[in-house]
């Protein structure tokens, strides 16, 4: 996704209050991370477990927020996921980069790029894949979420080799 | 002195503020010895306490915010003292029951005999203690009145037989009257 794209959605998830954005980074969501460090919003996390945390932290005290991650983090975090954020209810927003979208994206993502879909449905966690027409009503779904007190995430695909 | 008498102890400096229990025996000793609306119980996710603490700390300035760990719990999740060590946040402290143990699973051994954890943390920009007694928790918190975090206090235990019971709570329950009290 080009950088206008992803700094438009950061925009307009800091306009419609997510105040907190906690991760990893990942290079298929930079220019969103990039924008956020400028605006101070972003906490860089050591891990994707220990993001959850402090967005869970953050949650608890009525602030929402967003974990963003690569889907490799992703698999790091299933247990925060489903022995934290799924089991006291948490709502927040996972972000997360697709590596292995493309089949001829770097070895280590294959596995993982592969099962990303069914292990989102595994685990009941609703997901939209944002893309550079629909952003703003995945966003806005995203929100919505949000406010009925649920969880759900937002994917980006990696449509780009290097 | 064993956990439950040594959070015992501690509970005596906390009033209404929040603390962050980590899983397995130290939540359930909490549970046991002052169960509150202040108290969130992590009863899953081991090692994400201490994160799930600053979360709460960067949002609450003006509380003084407490995580109970575990050595075992810590171990997990060292990252966390890089980061609180990084933001510092002044209301944190950081209480590390330290048995050298797993007792919760069975009493094997973790690292923390010969890797102190306290030393860790004093390189990640905290203020640290260290005691095994409870005139020592006595002391040092009448010391950290006058200090600002992060703080971390290592309290060395030992194990014991005592099991408290599992904490009584639903998980959406600890949420709501814990996200009421702040």
């Amino acid at each position: 996704m080009k950088d206008i794209y992803q700094k438009k959605i950061f925009d307009y998830l800091l306009e419609n209050r997510i105040e907190n954005f906690i991760g990893v980074p990942d290079s298929t969501i930079k220019y969103f991370i990039e924008r956020g460090l400028k605006k101070k919003k972003v906490i860089v996390a050591t891990r994707e477990e220990e993001a959850i945390g402090i967005a869970v932290g953050m949650s608890l005290s009525n602030s929402s927020s967003l974990v963003f991650m690569q889907n490799a983090g992703f698999a790091n975090s299933l247990s925060a996921i489903t022995s934290l954020v799924q089991l006291y209810q948490i709502p927040i927003i996972f972000l997360i980069g697709w590596r292995g979208f493309l089949k001829k994206d770097a070895p280590e993502h294959e596995k993982i790029g592969k099962i990303q879909p069914k292990l989102l449905k595994t685990l009941n966690l609703e997901s939209k894949i944002l893309d550079e027409k629909n952003w703003k009503n995945g966003c806005d779904w995203a929100l919505r979420k949000i406010r009925d007190q649920r969880t759900c995430a937002l994917i980006i695909k990696r449509e780009f080799l290097d | 002195m064993i956990r439950k008498d040594a959070i015992s102890e501690v509970v005596n400096y906390i009033k209404n503020e929040p603390i962050v229990s980590a899983n397995g025996f130290i939540s359930r000793d909490l549970y046991e010895v002052n169960d509150k609306p202040t108290n969130f119980y992590m009863i899953g996710s081991m090692g994400l306490a201490s994160s799930i603490g600053l979360g709460i700390a960067i949002k609450n300035p003006k509380k003084n915010v407490y995580v109970f760990d575990g050595d075992g719990n810590i171990l997990m999740n060292l990252g966390s003292l890089i980061t609180i060590g990084n933001i510092k946040p002044k209301n944190l402290i950081h209480i590390v029951f330290d048995n050298s143990s797993h007792e919760s699973t069975g009493g094997q051994p973790t690292s923390s005999k010969n890797i102190k954890i306290d030393h860790i943390a004093k390189a990640s920009n905290y203020t640290t203690f260290q005691t095994n007694s409870k005139i020592g928790l006595k002391r040092i918190f009448k010391k950290i009145e006058k200090i600002s975090g992060p703080i971390l206090i290592l309290v060395n235990i030992s194990n014991s037989k005592i099991k408290s019971k599992r904490v009584g709570i639903n998980a959406t329950k600890i949420k709501n009257r814990f996200m009421s009290s702040l």
